[in-house]
């Protein structure tokens, strides 16, 4: 019996000592993605789709969780902050979480994670099908000649599709009546209802709806048009000029890891990233939903979350509708 | 016709492929298992069924294998939600809140294995009643479903909350209302919907996100459940007889209308983009009820009211996939994991979806049910044996489970005091007669009627009559007024003096 005891013992103790050995090189055991927004979202299908595609150049699983609720995503954002930075939980996010700072969802600034950018979806401007507005021209002179009373939908405010209505605003002189959804479908939904008369979602969550007539998209909200099918749109640039000072802001998903993760684990993800964002899996599914690739990670990735978030944050705080001034929080004016 | 003939032909192909397809059943049995387990344990979900699988399988395996898995999870979670229903008094889901209503009284009767038998067929019946209306009336429930809009939406809510309060009240109507607004004034913590403010949070950050509906599900229902049993588990319960569970064809064929009519509710009930399963279980509990000819036994195990909610959930189902499939809006939480899954795999669900791929779907959901249908029979064997544990074994054993259910949702403490706050609350008002469900059901549809509600007068800029110019609005306001005004004996005895003085105008 002690002879078996002393045998277990020295072998835990060779146990240990292999995954001592394995521990210097990350990854040894499952990462884990906690997307801070729902099954089904854009964040969420980004998430699976890429953690897939990365799995195939580590040495380990990727397991996809969802963590939503709080305010701007700040439930997950908060439970991957009290994870160990050790680069075995990641948080699967998008550029509508740089405003749960200013609206007291946590304490931390975005530079809190060092982000991985996959792409993200121009925003478009549409009407329903059988609304009367043809062109944006004709949408925006309906909109001066009643101003506050055309319906526009778009999600929850401060999200990057309300600040985008509100730039279309500014930047043409047109006033809508903006009314608030808790995600881009439902606003969708009541556009196709016949409950708003204008919605502004990104062209990946509108596709289905536009293939099948039943939107009618005017304009994208980008420099570069689209098209959707045989439907070209245009692009609201080439329609209103001095539009680009008022339209900086596009979607930025992805994921990210704690900023204080060692290098090796920025590394070893980094690398990963980039085989994943190399194959031809990745560029036909952002071709298919309509995304465009971006790619960026580490400071170039958070140069355009800090843009992100002083544009939305400030925004925000203009609007009245933040509740902790972004200047405590020293994120800097755009 | 034409059309329906040849959707059946190709489903009738569909199932053939699928059918002889080894593959198939095993990935049938091992999800459908999977399904009822996550539907049985308390603060388990169809909708986290369905997102673990959507997480396993990605884009890894073809996506016709995987949609077998995901829908065979989804009916089986919908159906296991109703054990512990009818075992325990605890829904498993909030699909099955209304099982309980009649379920359990049935078990404590020692007819539970006969209960558990009906409800396995009821939600076999369902699936098979929704995969059929998915397949011949897909675009027939898209017309309807896509007039619906915030004020439709509000009242449904409302509606569904005071039919809660007016079915569960065990003396007083108004005691279930007043439950039910004690619930909607708790879903009115939290950020608001609209505006952005925080309302009722006490500059606390956790109440931001408002009360989470797992906690107080858990809270409400299994606490005073707990509660109750200590106090008269003290000699150790006598283990109740099981009785037979295969149900005799009689019987089944005596309820056939009542299964096709909460299967037609289901299923349109399914078919309106955000409102699922668990609207579906009491919409069609109540219109049982208020057709019924003696509708005494409701509440007190009456088997017409359990085959109309668990044939109603069921049905829900294939409902809830034809705005997802035809228009790529999910008509519950459930299919919203449907949703993400069909996206990695680069299927954009709209009215552009390959027709073939929503026969293949309805082939999979009748396969689904008739696993779900031979497996229940004999996973219902092993659960019954619950019932004879001692209530001082398998007590212990439910706070246990409702806690890690509470707290595997936002895995924060603070939902742990939030489901026992609840508890408390929820004892006290059960030892006053005060029903339950009704507050479950405001704290569920609560947020949903704020939203709408206000959405809904910020485009008519505060004008109330949205609610009345609209037709289908204005049917839904009639049918709360006349809920409300049934239960005024002023009103009713109005009504009671004008009815047969009118057929005698008619003479005239």
């Amino acid at each position: 019996m002690r002879r078996f005891l002393k045998a277990a013992a020295v072998a835990a103790l060779g146990f240990g000592v292999v995954s001592a050995a394995e521990a210097q090189t990350y990854p040894y055991r499952d990462i884990t993605a906690a997307v801070v927004w729902g099954a089904g979202g854009g964040t969420d299908t980004i998430n699976r789709m890429i953690m897939a595609e990365m799995e195939k150049h580590l040495p380990v699983s990727i397991n996809v969780i969802n963590q939503t609720g709080g305010v701007a995503g700040s439930n997950g954002m908060v439970y991957v902050m009290n994870q160990p930075d050790d680069g075995y939980t990641l948080v699967g996010l998008s550029e509508s979480n740089v405003t749960a700072a200013v609206q007291g969802g946590w304490d931390q600034k975005f530079s809190y994670w060092h982000p991985f950018i996959v792409g993200g979806s121009p925003d478009l401007i549409s009407v329903p099908a059988n609304s009367p507005h043809k062109t944006l021209q004709d949408l925006i002179e309906a909109a001066k000649a009643a101003p506050g009373s055309i319906p526009a939908a778009a999600s929850g405010s401060g999200s990057i599709h309300h600040l985008n209505l509100l730039a279309i605003e500014n930047g043409t002189g047109a006033t809508f009546k903006f009314v608030p959804y808790k995600g881009s479908a439902p606003g969708q939904e009541a556009a196709v209802a016949g409950e708003v008369a204008v919605v502004v979602t990104s062209l990946a969550e509108q596709q289905a709806l536009i293939d099948g007539g039943l939107l009618r998209p005017l304009a994208t909200l980008t420099p570069e048009p689209a098209k959707v099918g045989s439907i070209d749109i245009p692009s609201a640039f080439s329609v209103y000029d001095g539009l680009d000072k008022y339209l900086p802001l596009k979607q930025a998903i992805g994921f990210a890891v704690h900023a204080s993760a060692s290098d090796d684990v920025k590394a070893a993800l980094t690398e990963a990233f980039d085989k994943a964002m190399a194959s031809d899996t990745v560029a036909d599914w952002a071709k298919t939903n309509h995304y465009d690739i971006s790619g960026q990670s580490g400071a170039e990735a958070s140069a355009v979350f800090a843009k992100l978030e002083s544009t939305f944050a400030w925004t925000l705080w203009d609007l009245g509708a933040a509740t902790v001034d972004p200047a405590t929080l020293g994120i800097e004016k755009p | 016709m034409e059309f329906v003939l040849d959707q059946l032909i190709a489903f009738a192909s569909s199932l053939y492929t699928l059918a002889s397809d080894p593959l198939t059943y095993l990935y049938l049995v091992a999800s459908v298992f999977l399904g009822i387990v996550f539907g049985a344990l308390p603060g388990l979900t169809a909708t986290l069924a369905v997102t673990i699988l959507t997480g396993f399988f990605g884009n890894k395996f073809p996506l016709e294998q995987s949609l077998i898995a995901l829908i065979g999870a989804y009916v089986g979670a919908i159906y296991g939600g109703s054990y512990p229903s009818i075992l325990l008094n605890i829904p498993g889901t909030a699909a099955s809140a209304a099982t309980a209503m009649d379920g359990h009284p049935l078990a404590k009767e020692g007819r539970g294995g006969e209960a558990l038998g009906i409800t396995t067929t009821a939600s076999f019946i369902g699936t098979l009643f929704g995969a059929f209306c998915l397949l011949i009336f897909v675009w027939l429930l898209l017309l309807v479903a896509k007039n619906i809009a915030s004020p439709e939406k509000a009242l449904l809510a409302l509606f569904g909350i005071l039919l809660s309060g007016t079915l569960m009240s065990q003396d007083l109507v108004i005691k279930g209302w007043i439950a039910g607004l004690i619930g909607l004034a708790m879903a009115m913590v939290g950020m608001d919907p609209i505006l952005s403010e925080a309302r009722y949070t006490f500059g606390w950050s956790y109440l931001l996100s408002g009360f989470q509906i797992v906690p107080v599900l858990m809270g409400a229902f299994a606490i005073p459940q707990i509660l109750d049993g200590m106090r008269a588990a003290v000699g150790g319960a006598a283990p109740l007889p099981v009785g037979r569970i295969v149900p005799r064809l009689r019987e089944v064929m005596r309820h056939f209308p009542g299964i096709l009519r909460s299967g037609g509710i289901g299923t349109g009930i399914g078919a309106l983009p955000g409102v699922g399963e668990d609207v579906a279980g009491w919409v069609s509990y109540g219109v049982a009820k208020s057709v019924a000819r003696d509708s005494s036994r409701f509440g007190l195990g009456s088997l017409r009211g359990l085959i109309s909610a668990e044939t109603a959930n069921n049905a829900a189902i294939g409902g809830a996939l034809i705005p997802l499939l035809v228009l790529g809006i999910p008509g519950s939480p459930p299919a919203a994991a449907l949703l993400g899954a069909l996206k990695i795999n680069n299927v954009i669900p709209g009215p552009t979806i390959d027709p073939a791929l929503i026969v293949h779907i309805v082939a999979i959901l009748v396969m689904a049910s008739l696993t779900m249908f031979l497996m229940g029979l004999f996973t219902a064997r092993v659960f019954i044996l619950i019932l004879k544990l001692p209530r001082t074994v398998f007590l212990p054993v439910v706070l246990v489970l409702t806690t890690i259910g509470s707290f595997s949702v936002g895995g924060g403490i603070n939902d742990l005091f939030l489901m026992l706050g609840v508890g408390f609350a929820a004892y006290a008002m059960t030892a006053m007669k005060y029903p339950i469900a009704p507050l479950v059901i405001g704290v569920i549809l609560g947020g949903l009627f704020d939203e709408t509600f206000r959405r809904s007068l910020l485009i008519s800029d505060g004008d109330l009559s949205i609610f009345i110019t609209r037709p289908g609005a204005a049917i839904l306001v009639a049918l709360n007024v006349a809920l409300i005004l049934s239960q005024i004996p002023a009103a009713r005895r109005l009504v009671a003096a004008c009815l047969p003085k009118s057929p005698a105008i008619g003479k005239d």
